[in-house]
């Protein structure tokens, strides 16, 4: 593995800030558009997270978890995977970029491969679920009104949204390296993207343990949301886990990246082998 | 002068699997994959130096493009040796491509949705070309392409012209030593075709950048390249100049010459029925009469025969020649009797 030069980071980081810059600012050439894309994208999502509050109809508490805590844990949910599906456009759209052979002139460019392919698309859509996520959380917070903030809980908010983030993109990426293999792959990651942050959306601890370690340790995007959720409730966490790992939330994402990176790199190595 | 590319024994082979058809097929090839060995490149020796233009030229399928991917870095070869710029194109991609230019005429690297200028300016960024150069090349960029009309619209709405001009100088702005063009003027119009060419001559003069194109137009090689390569199967058919090739391959060059139309009449008759020249100078023969006008085939370009210019004045001599015009034969004819008929394929 080569070296990691910081000057490269650096280069490399304002890059994709001039590329997403570009992206959105040929998005808003289209501001209505873009505004009627939020705007139904927002209301796909609220629907959804109605769905999730009709539950608490019947049934006044799942688990022992009330309608307020899986409001806020599902709030989380949405914001971190809202980021996460608008930074992470481009790698989703990988197959489509290798089968019209963009790739090849990815490789012709004197850029790292995943900063150019992560900087080719940024939805602004997107945004339509953030701004559910923080809809869903200001709910949450009425439905909580007993809920004791600290300033640990508050900061321990932006650290999982992120990393949960990071880990979605990881898992994307993992999915377009896939693409070197096979172009008919979407299937397999929307199974872990859209499937994990619906299954996520409700505590862990309804599914099996097999089911949780899963979350947890193998594609832990637990950490994004349930995590640091039972860290503000002041829940235990399963498998007699200290509740202060929710700060653990970075290392674990970075951990997950790198595995991704490598995998991508891999991937990328063999493109080269095979043309194709 | 220094080499540019300089490729040995470059071999590219591709494995295929084939899936088998129907639902037990598709699992048997899971299990047990049918696979072909497919040679792309065979062999392929190559040297350019610094300041060429050659034509890579060959039918599709040829290995044009898998060369071109293995002298970019963008493919590993399964054999051989190859270096560009000295650098080892697969282990230094990333190095060479800030010392490279590709440009492919059926796709772009601009940005579709924003306007060139937007485009140029963000690969300013991506080849990290300082400001002041960046400036530099773009003011001269935009006047030798004419890219002012147009500077400011959304790629989307330029035409294939404008837009294959916005593309080189996409590709230029980082002073590159070596440019790849993959088929350049495809699709474009006469005069944009021109505009073109003219453009990658005065670069090649001003900048002594080395150009490699593939091209299936034979009007490309034969106004910019000097010299051109034939690839056909993988193999290298051909290196040396247009000239040679029609020399050694053109047969014979066709002259038409208008008499006087009273003269003609006065002519012999041949068994045909038609005028005939009497007693033409050896290795001279009359193809064709169509009233005044008589088409005389004689020796190609270098051989022994009759050269154009005394052939004219023989008949000037006889004759009342109102008019003559040489046809060289076609070199697309020939390019397509080299594939079709195989006529180098005896040399190797």
């Amino acid at each position: 593995m080569q070296i990691i030069s910081w000057r490269a980071v650096l280069h490399d980081m304002l890059l994709y800030r001039r590329l997403i810059a570009l992206q959105i600012r040929a998005q808003l050439q289209y501001k209505i558009n873009v505004l009627i894309d939020i705007g139904t994208y927002l209301a796909v999502t609220v629907l959804e997270f109605g769905a999730l509050l009709l539950f608490f109809g019947p049934f006044p508490s799942l688990l022992g978890w009330k309608i307020g805590e899986v409001a806020l844990l599902a709030a989380i949910m949405s914001i971190s995977f809202g980021f996460a599906e608008m930074a992470g456009a481009g790698i989703d759209n990988f197959s489509d970029t290798i089968r019209r052979g963009e790739f090849d002139r990815v490789l012709l460019r004197p850029v790292g491969a995943f900063t150019q392919v992560i900087g080719s698309d940024f939805r602004l859509r997107r945004l339509g679920r953030i701004t559910q996520g923080t809809i869903a959380f200001v709910i949450a917070l009425r439905l909580l009104p007993n809920l004791h903030w600290t300033a640990a809980k508050l900061l321990i908010l932006p650290i999982s949204i992120i990393s949960g983030a990071v880990i979605f993109i990881s898992i994307l990426l993992l999915g377009a390296t896939l693409c070197f293999w096979t172009v008919e792959t979407t299937e397999l990651t929307n199974m872990l993207t859209y499937g994990g942050r619906e299954m996520l959306s409700y505590p862990i601890t309804i599914y099996s343990q097999t089911l949780q370690r899963f979350f947890l340790f193998v594609v832990p995007i637990a950490f994004g949301s349930y995590v640091p959720t039972c860290y503000i409730l002041e829940r235990p966490l399963p498998f007699g886990i200290p509740s202060s790992v929710a700060f653990a939330a970075p290392l674990v994402a970075l951990v997950f990246a790198l595995v991704a990176g490598i995998v991508w790199s891999f991937g990328v190595n063999r493109y080269q082998s095979t043309g194709s | 002068m220094t080499l540019m590319i300089e490729a040995e024994d470059l071999c590219k082979k591709f494995r295929v699997t084939r899936r088998r058809s129907g639902l037990l097929g598709g699992l048997r090839s899971v299990v047990n994959p049918e696979v072909r060995i497919v040679p792309a490149v065979n062999d392929l020796a190559l040297k350019v130096e610094r300041g060429e233009i050659i034509g890579l030229i060959g039918p599709n399928g040829a290995g044009k493009s898998t060369t071109i991917k293995m002298m970019t870095g963008i493919l590993t070869p399964t054999s051989g040796r190859v270096y560009v710029a000295g650098l080892v194109p697969m282990r230094q991609r990333r190095e060479l491509a800030s010392r490279i230019g590709v440009v492919f005429g059926q796709r772009t690297q601009l940005w579709w949705d924003l306007p060139l200028l937007d485009s140029l300016h963000l690969l300013r960024h991506l080849y990290r070309v300082p400001e002041e150069r960046y400036n530099a090349n773009l003011k001269r960029l935009r006047l030798m392409l004419d890219l002012d009309e147009f500077i400011h619209t959304p790629v989307r709405q330029l035409s294939l012209g404008q837009r294959m001009r916005g593309d080189l100088a996409a590709a230029l702005l980082h002073d590159p030593e070596l440019l790849y063009l993959d088929e350049p003027t495809i699709g474009l119009d006469v005069v944009a075709k021109a505009r073109i060419r003219e453009f990658l001559l005065s670069l090649n003069a001003e900048h002594e950048t080395t150009i490699l194109l593939t091209t299936h137009d034979m009007d490309d090689v034969e106004m910019l390249c000097p010299r051109m390569i034939i690839i056909d199967h993988g193999r290298k058919l051909y290196d040396g100049s247009v000239a040679e090739i029609r020399a050694r391959f053109g047969g014979e060059r066709m002259l038409i010459a208008v008499l006087d139309a009273a003269e003609v009449a006065a002519l012999p008759r041949g068994d045909d029925g038609q005028p005939r020249l009497p007693s033409l100078p050896p290795g001279v023969r009359q193809v064709q009469a169509d009233g005044p006008r008589l088409w005389l085939s004689f020796g190609s370009a270098g051989s022994s025969t009759m050269p154009a210019h005394e052939l004219v004045a023989w008949l000037g001599t006889r004759y009342r020649l109102h008019d003559v015009t040489c046809q060289e034969p076609e070199i697309e004819d020939i390019i397509r009797r080299i594939y079709e008929e195989g006529l180098l394929l005896k040399n190797l």
